[in-house]
């Protein structure tokens, strides 16, 4: 006889979301749905008409913590559509910069992960605020990857967060000597950090992945081997940077995706029959609540080769390096392995980079209404922009977002796992919410079908 | 009133020692050899100042990383240079650690403003090392200058070697050797308007301030005001970047920059009191209080 339980809100990720999990006598899920509950905020809708130099900024509000994604992405749709070549060393600055915010973002949700690990050989669990060692040391390295990588992204981007420096065409400023000299200093002082940090992760989550239990509100929930396994594919553009349409061989291919509604996707109306007010800190959601995650879903369910699909760390190096570990511990493994190639690419385009050289692109088409599309790979996946500008303006836009591609995937990975352990699981894929909610669904034949909120 | 040349902890007449600083300098080559002196021991990375625009005497800000740059801005422009504009791309795309910058007093309150509510400025307030402010009794558009000099004075904007707003006049000198001079009375309805409530005039706010009231022709009258502007004002001593006289010992002295500084201050009070009954039962917004 199954049971309802809810966790609502769920916490340690970005946004406002809530897990609704059918589970059985022993507390496994049988069928788990995580559902964002952020309000739609309707980036896509207000695009429309306005200036395609306005929107990239406007989307980069989308999320503060990938503020570059959503930038790069949305200026490198609109010059997809108006099919606008940006000059080298513009590009350079912008690896530079996706670089350093991909840094500062691992290193942010080693933060928010780490409560759920132990210290290896121990039954202590790591708090990050902690004052003792070796967690206070292992939380100022961390603080120093974040400071690197935010002080890299704010010279080369202009800002580290909502990047001033990119335009449609290229970028508004060449930096200087000077300038270049810092951010490859930064990253050669980082680049040891990293490393270490890197491997000490990776051991924190060898360790978790070797032990029997978890201690979840005082009880020992037994950890599955196969924890957040799902038969779900991986989706990646680029090991790095990123796709668009402007490319010889694009890594990405509008005509296989698809979108679903949430009400395809997600149970309908159930009841709470399973709480426990002892889950940290505030227990779940009482006995008899109602939840309805087909219609409390704030995003749309999209498909890819009518699939979802699983996009993020661990879908990069499946798609590029042939890795092969599944599952939660594998993609936080895949993550932390991230961090040595964020440092070399910075170097190696510094390396590159002609600071006299030209960052706009000489001649910036107006566009003609056809369709233009990047897919950048965010720190959390694949995030596509898709885009069509006539004379300077937007007439259509829209947002495919990691976090939007990772929920019906992770929603499946749930199943099998004890519900106190979903959690652990949600934060696998470093969940982006306020990135994730959006609600434009289009069918097979790119119609939109269900605008939600935003009429 | 007293408090009319703001805190400071000494006054001097000064002069750069640097002859080639002198030679365009427009009093005693102050901001420039300081900054120069800053630049060359490592205390700045790079001074934003006024720089030559694309018309003459239309000041452009930029960012000074050389001695050589620093040459180019010197001498005063009589219109609005926006040096604060460049105060955060300093320290981004040009990746500076220790930035100078020079301004009149309302773009030195800008910048302590910034560095205490640092609004859209991160990493901007602690890297500013050196703020270098220049008395200022008002500033005149472009176009203002351009009419008064083409028009009043009847001199080309190409032919000006240097103007000067000093002993009741506002001079304009050419590179002929010519001289024009016109009453200051002419100039007055020319003035920007934001200028009338500023109650500023030795830049209070600087670490060191400077300017020409004061002092004899070829010298500055100097303030050096904050504890980084006394370390790095007795550097530059100590290096021998300047001739130095004790400002009692100088005509006219403080007394000329008090009774200056107190006839703009008491001139812009009332105007900034008057917009409080500017319209009939309703006023302008004073800047000075809360709204």
């Amino acid at each position: 006889m199954s049971k309802v339980v809810e966790i609502s809100p769920t916490t340690r990720h970005e946004g406002h979301t809530k897990l609704v999990m059918k589970v059985n006598d022993e507390g496994i899920i049988e069928r788990g749905d995580w559902v964002s509950i952020t309000p739609v905020r309707g980036i896509e809708k207000l695009a429309l008409g306005k200036t395609m130099d306005q929107v990239p900024k406007i989307s980069s509000r989308v999320c503060g913590i990938c503020p570059i994604a959503h930038t790069l992405a949305g200026v490198e749709a609109m010059e997809g559509s108006i099919r606008c070549e940006i000059p080298r060393d513009a590009k350079l600055l912008r690896i530079v910069l996706q670089c350093a915010n991909r840094l500062h973002s691992h290193a942010l949700h080693n933060i928010l992960t780490l409560p759920d690990m132990y210290l290896p050989g121990t039954d202590t669990k790591i708090n990050p605020f902690s004052p003792e060692e070796p967690v206070r040391s292992v939380a100022k390295r961390i603080q120093k990857l974040r400071e690197i990588g935010q002080t890299i992204g704010e010279i080369s981007g202009g800002e580290a967060i909502h990047p001033s420096n990119p335009r449609v065409g290229g970028m508004f400023k060449a930096c200087t000597p000077r300038a270049v000299q810092k951010m490859y200093d930064l990253a050669k002082e980082g680049l040891p950090l990293a490393i270490e940090h890197m491997e000490f992760m990776i051991a924190v989550l060898r360790n978790y992945q070797n032990r029997d239990w978890s201690e979840v509100g005082g009880k020992q929930i037994p950890i599955p081997k196969d924890l957040g396994y799902h038969d779900q594919g991986c989706m990646a553009a680029h090991p790095m940077y990123a796709s668009t349409n402007l490319d010889e061989n694009p890594g990405w291919d509008p005509e296989r995706w698809t979108d679903v509604r949430p009400w395809d996707w997600y149970m309908g109306e159930v009841e709470i029959s399973l709480a426990d007010p002892s889950y940290p800190i505030g227990g779940t959601t009482p006995v008899g609540s109602k939840a309805n995650p087909q219609m409390e879903a704030c995003t749309g369910v999209p498909l890819y080769d009518g699939c979802p699909v699983e996009v993020g760390p661990r879908a990069r190096l499946v798609t590029f390096k042939n890795f092969d570990e599944k599952g939660t511990i594998g993609q936080q493994i895949a993550r932390q392995m991230e961090y040595p190639d964020c440092f070399y690419t910075i170097m190696k385009a510094l390396e590159e980079y002609n600071p006299s050289g030209k960052v706009v692109a000489d001649y910036i088409p107006q566009g003609d209404g056809s369709l233009g599309w990047a897919a950048n790979e965010a720190p959390r996946g694949c995030d596509v922009h898709l885009a069509k500008v006539k004379d300077g303006r937007v007439q259509y836009y829209e947002l495919l977002v990691p976090t939007t591609w990772n929920f019906p995937t992770c929603s499946r990975a749930l199943t099998g796992a004890p519900w106190q352990l979903a959690e652990v699981i949600m934060r696998g894929y470093d969940p982006c919410v306020s990135c994730a909610t959006h609600m434009i669904v289009v069918d097979d034949d790119k119609r939109i079908v269900a605008q939600k909120l935003i009429q | 009133m007293g408090t009319e040349l703001g805190k400071y902890k000494s006054c001097v007449s000064a002069r750069s020692t640097n002859k080639e600083i002198l030679k365009r300098s427009q009093d005693g080559g102050i901001v420039t050899q300081l900054f120069a002196y800053a630049l060359e021991e490592g205390i700045i990375d790079g001074a934003i100042v006024a720089g030559p625009g694309d018309e003459p005497y239309r000041p452009r800000p930029f960012i000074a990383t050389t001695v050589d740059e620093l040459m180019s801005a010197r001498g005063t422009k009589y219109n609005i240079s926006p040096n604060v504009s460049w105060i955060k791309e300093a320290t981004r795309s040009y990746g500076l650690d220790k930035v100078g910058i020079v301004g009149t007093p309302c773009q030195m309150q800008a910048v302590r403003k910034g560095q205490l509510y640092p609004f859209g400025w991160r990493d901007v307030d602690d890297k500013i090392a050196l703020a270098i402010g220049i008395f200022c009794m008002e500033n005149f558009p472009y176009q203002s200058i351009k009419q008064l000099v083409e028009d009043h004075a009847g001199v080309s904007m190409q032919s000006v070697k240097k103007m000067d707003i000093g002993k009741g006049k506002f001079w304009v000198y050419t590179e002929r050797g010519a001289t024009v001079q016109l009453p200051l009375k002419v100039t007055h309805k020319y003035e920007q308007p934001g200028c009338h409530v500023c109650l500023d005039y030795v830049a209070n706010l600087a670490d060191v301030s400077t300017g020409s009231v004061g002092s004899p022709d070829g010298w500055s009258t100097v303030f050096v005001r904050t504890k980084n502007g006394d370390d790095i004002w007795g550097k530059a001593i100590a290096a021998g970047c300047f001739e130095t006289k004790p400002i009692d010992q100088v005509k006219p002295g403080l007394e000329l920059v008090s009774k200056l500084a107190n006839e703009k201050i008491s001139k812009n009070q009332k105007t900034v009191e008057a917009r409080a009954t500017f319209g009939v039962n309703k006023a302008l917004r004073n800047p000075y209080i809360k709204p």
